[in-house]
């Protein structure tokens, strides 16, 4: 059975009074793309940095690659943290194969690594420049390739899509996707829960330092009432004539030209069905929507409006990256 | 060790690769050159002045010319004959003066009164003399009692005429009492010749004396004036990393970067590549300026004779073990315990400006050592050196100063030992503030309780 890359067990880490993560139990399997969600000061980045032993839990266990973190296990991880930095007087490709060569690779291979990264994503004739004179954006590229430039058995990156642009956002996503096709384990922290929607395979879910969600995206799904939308002409009871068929319809709103109903679909049924069974009622139907579910309405179930609403900022704008 | 090796040399080429760097090598020895130069332009380029004496015969005039002379010969040959270790009165006068230029020329009065000399003395008319035509600088006129030689000029900052004027008449008194109580011009000049000298010899072991004899020489002075040095460039390496490692801390922990380097490189790592990178830019900064004055002096030893002779002791007492022994520990501790109190208290700031508010109280206790290195250098015997020897934060510099007094070899020992505890001690004390500073983003005003808590630790 392969080794999980990370295992968290009932970790727990303080900031004087203030409890930043609560007994969170975790396990990264390999080959695996985890999204890791929660809103800002969810305690994700505290995690992140706590499974790489750059700072230690108050309680629980860490094991990376099957063993406290330690400098051996952590040449196999490439981490990109939230905090974004680099040397401001280095040159782009310098440093990405700087820090290639602290992962252990030789300095010609750290450049030939470092050549080739800037090559596929476009910062070729940025190699001599300075980290000083590139964008923040460039400046944030560069130090996801000098992440991925060793080639890691396990990828962690915190936050990575804050501060690209939508085309960069993009790119990094097809890096991500590369990087799980060359078989590499990825655990990316997020507060954009539609990087993870297209990303990941297994989220978990973070709220108020504690682990509210752990599973795949079907079952993420799946812990969500689900229902669909109808709209009937106005007048109509689309309440008593579903409920003699299970259907349980509630009026949500009037549209002047007509009703708008949820229904909430019991266990084993489909939109599909409660459209049929509106159809066989004979309602006046001028409108069918099923519900969409969204990872943030899985959230919203799991962690309440008050504490979702914290998603809604808007990541990509306000998070600096300093070069 | 590669890791070290890594961050060494990242950090050493960022600091030689700016341009600051550059400018801090070029400085001393331009600062040398220029120095040098200026003291030489300045001793040439000072005019020759004239000087005129009113009087009835020519006698206070010879009189100040031969004082000239004298004090001129004396104090070259004494200068030569104490830097080259040349017998005393090795240099006759004749060659003497030739290396000495006269700066005061005697030229015949134009005129017999002062309201005659105004217009010369205040430039407003020229004199003759051998270097041509100029303004008076200076007149004596003898007053019409005889009881004073008045000094009259335009310019009353220069006294060095006045005061040759001055030994001049007291001598040309003496010699006139003298000659008045009927003793010859040949007998006073027996008499001061038959004076008792006062040499200088250095007690030595019977054993020791039979085969260098007492004489005190350079080999005598050059340990204390090499320990002096040494400690003097501890002190400078010290000084001149505050910079590097305060400013190098915060661009780190302003760029943000301790967490992707904690990933990779341990925090031991990570400091000591640090450290040794800072070490290696002053120690190479010192080395050229090391270069620059070996060269210098090696120049010199070819153009001066007797000039290797003069460098030979010091190259001795530099490698002596007795001084070597405790300077290279001095050094690597006295490093490592500074380097690692500047490094932990910049990973405390933010800016450069939270940084400077540092740099005051740090100013402050380098200069402490500073003092007592002054002191020690003046009189190492000093109750003061003995107890400020003891302090680890100035033993590093003492200790080397005193080394040359043969001071007993237990306290040496013991103070080498309180040196490695409280290096230690700082270690582990900067290390973790440096922990807290960098990962968990900890600021000046968390010091107080981060020692607290550390203290509380320990006890517990």
């Amino acid at each position: 059975m392969a080794q999980s890359p990370l295992v968290l067990r009932d970790v727990t880490k303080r900031f004087g009074g203030f409890t930043a993560v609560q007994g969170l139990s975790l396990d990264v399997p390999e080959g695996r793309i985890i999204g890791f969600l929660g809103p800002n000061g969810a305690g994700k980045s505290t995690s992140l940095r706590m499974s790489l032993g750059v700072i230690p839990p108050d309680e629980g266990e860490v094991r990376l690659f099957g063993a406290a973190p330690n400098i051996l296990s952590l040449r196999r991880v490439g981490f990109l943290p939230e905090e974004r930095g680099l040397y401001k007087k280095m040159t782009a490709r310098d440093t990405i194969a700087y820090f290639a060569r602290l992962k252990g690779m030789s300095a010609g291979a750290a450049r030939a690594r470092a050549n080739e990264l800037m090559e596929s994503t476009g910062l070729a004739e940025f190699r001599a420049s300075r980290v000083s004179k590139l964008s923040k954006g460039m400046a944030q590229k560069v130090q996801i390739l000098a992440t991925l430039a060793h080639q890691p058995d396990f990828l962690i990156l915190d936050e990575p899509f804050s501060g690209l642009d939508p085309v960069n956002q993009q790119v990094l996503e097809d890096l991500i996707r590369a990087e799980h096709a060359r078989g590499a384990t990825i655990l990316f922290s997020t507060h954009v829960m539609e990087h993870a929607e297209r990303l990941c395979d297994r989220i978990v879910m973070m709220a108020r330092g504690r682990k509210v969600f752990d599973g795949t995206l079907p079952e993420a799904f799946a812990t969500l009432d689900k229902g669909a939308s109808l709209e009937v002409e106005q007048g109509f009871d689309l309440a008593a004539a579903l409920a003699p068929k299970g259907f349980d319809a509630q009026r949500t709103a009037d549209r002047g030209h007509g009703d708008a109903w949820r229904i909430a679909l019991p266990k084993g049924t489909g939109p599909q069905d409660a459209l049929r069974a509106a159809i066989e009622a004979g309602a006046p139907i001028t409108g069918f929507a099923p519900d969409e579910a969204r990872l943030r309405d899985v959230f919203v179930s799991l962690v309440g409006e008050a504490e979702a609403a914290v998603l809604d900022t808007p990541a990509d704008a306000d998070e600096g990256v300093p070069a | 060790m590669r890791n070290i090796y890594l961050i060494f040399r990242r950090d050493y080429f960022g600091y030689v690769k700016a341009w600051g760097f550059w400018l801090s090598l070029a400085a001393v020895p331009l600062l040398m050159l220029v120095g040098s130069l200026f003291t030489v332009f300045a001793a040439q380029s000072s005019p020759i002045r004239y000087y005129t004496v009113v009087e009835p015969g020519h006698v206070f005039a010879e009189a100040i010319d031969a004082e000239f002379e004298r004090s001129e010969a004396a104090a070259m040959a004494q200068e030569i004959t104490s830097q080259m270790q040349l017998p005393e009165g090795s240099m006759d006068n004749g060659a003497m003066q030739a290396l000495r230029e006269r700066k005061f020329i005697e030229v015949p009065s134009p005129a017999s009164d002062l309201d005659g000399l105004r217009p010369y003395l205040l430039g407003e008319k020229f004199v003759s003399g051998p270097l041509g035509d100029k303004p008076l600088f200076a007149a004596f006129i003898l007053s019409e009692d005889g009881k004073a030689l008045e000094y009259w000029s335009d310019d009353v900052n220069i006294n060095s005429l006045r005061y040759e004027a001055e030994d001049a008449v007291r001598r040309l008194a003496r010699k006139h009492a003298l000659e008045a109580a009927g003793l010859s011009p040949d007998f006073i000049q027996q008499a001061d010749d038959a004076a008792v000298q006062v040499p200088a010899r250095r007690i030595r072991t019977v054993a020791e004396q039979e085969t260098t004899g007492g004489e005190v020489t350079l080999a005598d002075k050059a340990p204390v004036f090499v320990a002096g040095a040494l400690a003097y460039f501890l002190w400078l390496m010290v000084f001149s990393i505050i910079q590097y490692l305060l400013m190098g801390t915060i661009e780190e922990r302003s760029n943000k970067i301790f967490d992707t380097l904690l990933t990779s490189v341990r925090m031991p790592e990570l400091l000591a590549g640090k450290l040794l990178a800072v070490f290696a830019v002053t120690s190479t900064m010192m080395l050229v300026w090391s270069l620059f004055a070996l060269s210098g002096s090696a120049f010199l030893a070819t153009q001066v004779p007797g000039a290797g002779d003069m460098i030979t002791p010091f190259l001795a007492a530099a490698a002596s073990p007795q001084i070597m022994v405790p300077a290279l520990v001095s050094f690597v501790l006295g490093y490592i315990m500074y380097g690692m109190i500047f490094m932990a208290l910049g990973s405390l700031c933010d800016t450069i400006q939270e940084a400077q508010t540092l740099l005051s109280p740090m100013m402050i206790l380098l200069m402490l050592p500073m003092f007592a290195i002054f002191i020690a250098f003046q009189d190492p015997g000093s109750p003061v050196v003995d107890v400020a020897t003891w302090v680890p934060l100035f033993t590093p510099f003492l200790l080397i100063l005193r080394m040359p007094h043969d001071p007993p070899m237990w306290e040496v020992a013991l103070q080498m030992g309180l040196m490695v505890v409280t290096t230690l001690a700082v270690l582990w004390v900067s290390v973790r503030v440096y922990r807290a500073g960098a990962v968990n983003g900890a600021s000046i005003g968390d010091l107080g309780k981060m020692l607290k808590g550390l203290g509380r630790k320990k006890a517990a």
